[in-house]
């Protein structure tokens, strides 16, 4: 774009040419575009030739086994189990946040005292970088120093010499897991559904007054349908982090206890790079794209349609 | 009007929220300040105090035994840097997108917003290969350099951004645009000078958005770099204050702590802007 | 910990430092940043006159004994360096991270010269270069390698070193001594049977066994070596899996008898520190892990490190067979710009490795016998109290300490399975009472066996 001011006699050449709109858009698209295909497009297709190949430890290629790799990896438990726990974190912590996400940001609406520090408050999961925050959730939840069974222990809820484990209970290992992604990604709702709010228009707001409409009767029947597109924004995004996301996991769990929490990506992580089946690992990080695809599709048309009417 | 059962409710949802959602910053704040004796004694109250706690070595620790604050610089350079090359590339596509392609606009738009998808799990062995072979850089590439983070990074800043911007820039009355150029003023000099100055609540979620990305970061940074001056704060924390089966957890809290805490105010300082530019970009 | 570390630390810094200005005298010139806010030294000695003959460098954990770093980054590489020209960088990070790293440098065929890892990586042996090289150099010095560290590093099917070991840690198991007199087993752990008759008295004093069933590498380790005293191996000698057996059988029992009358379900959730942490705590009474945990105790809390003993793994019906605690493998990349120096690098630290089992706090033993000479005087001479509580490290590394796979060889199929956590993972639904034993040896053999066929037809085992 810089060389957008260009002088001299070729000029006027380029000014015309600047002002075809179908040059200009490519020229504004193109290096985008060139650089997503170059940094994702790229190796994407290299893990896809991967996947039908027996690559080991980091050699980029190997031989041609068709789809074995894809029937292996269905064929072993823990794999299936790790695709169910997938969309199992993505929906319930998704669930949640939008349950969440949803109250706080309405009572947030709300002008009142101390809103600014509340508001601090409910962000700081957002600005804490996840691997770290994460560190912190381990200690938290640490089989022996746990703040939490401390807690539970003084009130005599739980066994003094045998508490709860927290990440040595599959169950519970679970919940752990979708405890902290929903704890990062609720901020992130919130900001957006505040930004829904925000842009329902004041007139509606006082017609529903005028017709009566207050408390819950007016969060469902006014509040919610204006609410619905960006929801599906703030839920699209909210899938997005939590599918595709390793770190949790693999600093919370490892996948433990006995492999019970492992996503695909971190069992794709621990076959294919831990422990060398890299043909392997990427046919399991796969798995999950196309899914995540017609998903958000699926979402982004319902958001448009939704809007519309 | 707001009554003030209305206030209440609002306060009984929001504090118990902001307790449950901050707590894990006040245990790290607590932790943060105990001695190896109190941290490891079960039968202390973790609330309170003991054996020479509260101190303050883990805090010097970090500061002086560790490149702590060369990590947190890294980590805003390699911020900055992304945010600046996704603004570059982000900004022309999706106006270009939304205003001055078609259908198919819509299509691609949708297109660069799938490919965000991809899960990085895996990616990271190839595009290793791609930075260990840039043409610049040192004996390998941009191997251990920061400049391998801040060219890998927009891979899935500019993605999310120009779907972002692109809904942003369709709010932006057409009329606007096309009296400017009646004017007689070009198509660039009209983007330049009329659609960016509406748009920059849009552009500044896209800075704040790309710029918690960026730091949230693990995988890349971790195969990307090993010299620890180079390193940015998840990895550098995250790969010397663990040795081997010694978690230097008080450490580990109060490096958690410290960019938390400034990051949270910025982004809270910036919350009514960002909420504008959210609301004119995502549903649009 | 950290505290007192650093008591020493900056005493060796201090040395170091004079050493090196005294050495800047004889005509060379030091880059060096101190340990302030440049942290380690990333400089590099700059000659004068000679050019240099060229760069090393160097990725390894971030040791668990910070001073060993420092001793390894700014003095020994330091000297080195001069005395062969060369530039020596080390960088270091976190054990359990190194694996991303070393699978990104090996994709994209740079990186650094050589890298070392806490296990031999067999699936990288098409990437790195035979080491035969520099065990034969190390061998015409020093003698025969320890059976372990061959065993780690030799593929016989493809007659490939496909690393080096500089060393091992050996395995003890640690024990409170005070807890355990409490219940009337003064002696200690001297066998599993005795371990199962004081672990129910030891529980009701809330002080239990620890041995860990999670996914982590102390877990994994400490399971392995259990089922080895019981007579039930992954593998045989000719590398096929022989899991499902009458003495798995019985190991999964026992460790599911051991864990519901002697441990807490704690051992499912541990991290690689929780074990440590347990002991710090004084809860633990026993637990398997390398010396970390009286090493840590001396630092932070002397009087739990004088009731903290170390004692070779419990002897089992099928005797005494221990597991190294770490294999510290370096693999030179065969795409390494500095191969030459990094083969001599290595034979001169194996060579003499004093240094390193001195500033390891005897963490680091030579996978070379004889690289230190009179290594029991020298556990012996150990200040910490009960006196000569290390001695035993030495009848444990002579006598119990077992590559993993053991009686094969260490091979890719191992490593996928220790990488994957299965072996934990087979414990620890057994001790649940997820599966019998008898159903988990069998769904296990199955399981391992796919892992050996896909490694077989690489042509790998």
């Amino acid at each position: 774009m810089a060389t957008v001011a260009a002088s001299g006699r070729t000029r006027r050449r380029r000014r015309n040419l600047l002002e075809s709109r179908r040059f200009l858009a490519t020229a504004l698209i193109a290096p985008a575009v060139l650089f997503i295909l170059v940094l994702v497009g790229g190796p994407l297709l290299l893990a896809m030739y991967l996947s039908l190949t027996d690559a080991v430890g980091g050699t980029l290629g190997g031989e041609w086994v068709g789809f074995d790799n894809f029937l292996n990896a269905w064929r072993d438990p823990n794999f299936r189990r790790a695709l169910r726990n997938t969309l199992l974190f993505t929906i319930v912590s998704q669930a949640i946040v939008l349950l969440c996400a949803g109250l706080i940001a309405h009572a947030l609406t709300r002008p009142i005292r101390g809103k600014w520090l509340l508001r601090f408050l409910i962000i700081l999961p957002w600005a804490a970088p996840v691997p770290l925050s994460t560190i912190g959730w381990l200690w938290i939840y640490d089989s022996l120093f746990s703040v939490v069974n401390w807690v539970a222990k003084q009130l005599h809820l739980v066994d003094q010499f045998n508490p709860p484990q927290w990440l040595g209970d599959p169950t519970l290992a679970l919940g752990a897991v979708i405890s902290v992604h929903a704890w990062r990604i609720i901020p992130f709702a919130v900001v957006i559904f505040l930004a829904g709010l925000a842009s329902i228009p004041s007139e509606v707001e006082d017609a529903a007054k005028v017709d009566g409409a207050v408390g819950l009767k007016k969060f469902w029947y006014v509040t919610l349908p204006l609410q619905l597109p960006i929801a599906t924004v703030a839920l699209l995004f909210g899938i997005v982090f939590t599918a595709t996301d390793m770190t949790v996991v693999y600093i919370l769990t490892q996948g433990g206890p006995f492999n019970s929490t492992q996503m695909l990506t971190s069992w794709a992580f621990f076959t294919g790079i831990r422990g060398g089946s890299l043909g392997e690992g990427a046919a399991v990080s796969l798995y999950l794209l196309p899914l995540l695809v017609v998903v958000a599709v699926l979402m982004l048309r319902f958001a448009r349609k939704v809007e519309v009417t | 009007m707001i009554t003030s059962r209305e206030k209440l409710t609002s306060y009984l949802i929001l504090g118990p929220f902001a307790l449950v959602l901050a707590f894990p910053f006040y245990w790290m704040l607590w932790t943060s300040f105990k001695t190896e004796l109190d941290l490891y004694d079960i039968n202390n109250v973790p609330f309170f105090f003991g054996h020479g706690s509260p101190t303050t070595k883990n805090y010097s620790f970090l500061f002086n035994e560790t490149e702590y604050l060369t990590w947190v610089k890294n980590t805003a350079i390699v911020g900055v840097a992304v945010v600046a090359i996704t603004l570059v590339l982000a900004v022309p596509a999706a106006y270009a997108l939304a205003r001055l392609s078609g259908r198919w606009g819509q299509s691609m738009g949708v297109g660069i917003f799938l490919t965000y998808l991809v899960p990085p799990t895996l990616l990271f062995l190839p595009l290793s290969y791609v930075i260990s072979h840039f043409p610049v850089g040192g004996h390998a590439g941009l191997q251990d350099s920061l400049w391998s983070l801040v060219l890998v990074f927009p891979s899935f800043t500019v993605p999310f951004s120009t779907w972002l911007l692109m809904g942003f820039f369709k709010t932006i009355p057409r009329e606007l645009e096309e009296a400017a150029r009646v004017d007689g003023a070009s198509r660039l000099r009209t983007l330049f000078q009329i659609v960016f100055p509406i748009s920059l609540p849009g552009i500044l979620t896209v800075i704040i958005f790309s710029f918690s990305l960026v730091v949230n970061d693990f995988v890349y940074a971790l195969a990307f770099i090993t010299t620890s001056d180079s390193k940015t704060i998840s990895t550098g924390v995250f790969t010397e204050l663990i040795r081997g089966d010694i978690f230097f957890w008080q450490a580990l809290m109060a490096a958690t702590l410290l960019p938390s805490i400034p990051l949270a105010l910025l982004y809270n300082m910036f919350l009514d802007r960002f909420i504008a530019g959210f609301t004119g970009g995502a549903f649009r | 910990m950290a505290d007192k570390e650093r008591v020493d630390v900056s005493k060796l810094d201090e040395l170091s430092r004079r050493d090196l200005i005294k050495r800047a005298g004889a005509g060379v010139i030091l880059v060096y940043g101190g340990l302030g806010a440049h942290g380690v030294a990333y400089g590099a000695p700059k000659y004068r006159q000679k050019e240099l003959a060229g760069t090393l460098r160097i990725l390894q954990w971030s040791h668990f004994v910070p001073a060993y770093d420092k001793w390894f980054d700014n003095v020994y590489t330091k000297a080195w360096g001069r005395a062969n020209d060369t530039e020596v960088i080390v960088d270091h990070i976190n054990q359990a991270d190194l694996p991303a790293r070393v699978a990104a440098e090996a994709a994209a065929g740079r990186g650094h010269d050589m890298v070392a890892t806490l296990a031999p990586l067999p699936q990288y042996e098409d990437r790195v270069i035979n080491h035969k090289e520099i065990v034969q150099a190390v061998t015409r010095k020093r003698g025969k390698m320890k059976d372990v560290a061959y065993r780690s590093c030799y593929n016989p099917k493809t007659k490939k070193y496909f690393g080096f070991p500089d060393s091992y840690a050996p395995d003890p198991v640690n024990w409170r001594r005070d807890y355990w007199q409490e219940v009337g087993f003064g002696g200690g752990p001297t066998s599993w049977d005795v371990v199962k008759r004081a672990a129910p008295k030891l529980r009701e004093n809330n002080r239990p066994i620890g041995i860990g069933m999670s996914n982590e590498i102390d877990s994994n380790m400490a399971l392995m070596a259990l089922m080895m005293c019981f007579g039930s191996f992954i593998q045989s000698r000719g590398h096929r899996v022989t899991l499902n057996t009458k003495k798995t059988v019985e190991v999964l029992k026992f460790a599911r008898d051991l864990f519901r009358s002697g441990m807490s379900n704690e051992i499912f959730a541990w991290t690689a520190a929780s074990n440590n942490q347990g002991f710090l705590a004084g809860r633990l009474s026993l637990a398997l892990n390398a010396i970390s945990i009286p090493r840590s105790a001396e630092l932070s809390n002397r009087d739990l490190a004088d009731k903290t003993m170390i004692a070779p793994i419990p002897k089992g019906p099928n005797g005494r067979l221990g597991l190294e605690h770490v294999m510290h493998t370096y693999m030179v990349w065969n795409f390494a710009e500095n191969k030459r120096m990094a083969v001599k690098f290595l034979a001169d630290l194996e060579t003499k490795y004093v240094g390193a089992f001195e500033n390891s706090k005897f963490y680091n033993f030579p996978a070379f016998p004889k690289s230190v000479p009179n290594i029991p005087v020298r556990l012996a001479r150990d200040s910490n109290t009960p006196k000569g509580k290390y001695k035993v490290l030495g009848t444990i590394s002579e006598k119990y300490t077992k590559n993993v796979g053991y009686p094969g060889f260490t091979n890719a199929a191992i490593g996928e399975i220790f990488d994957t956590y299965l072996i934990p993972q087979m414990f620890a639904e057994v001790a649940q009472g997820r599966r019998t034993p008898e159903e988990a040896a069998r769904d296990y053999h199955a399981r391992l066996g796919t892992i050996y066929a896909k490694w077989r037809r690489r042509g790998k085992i």
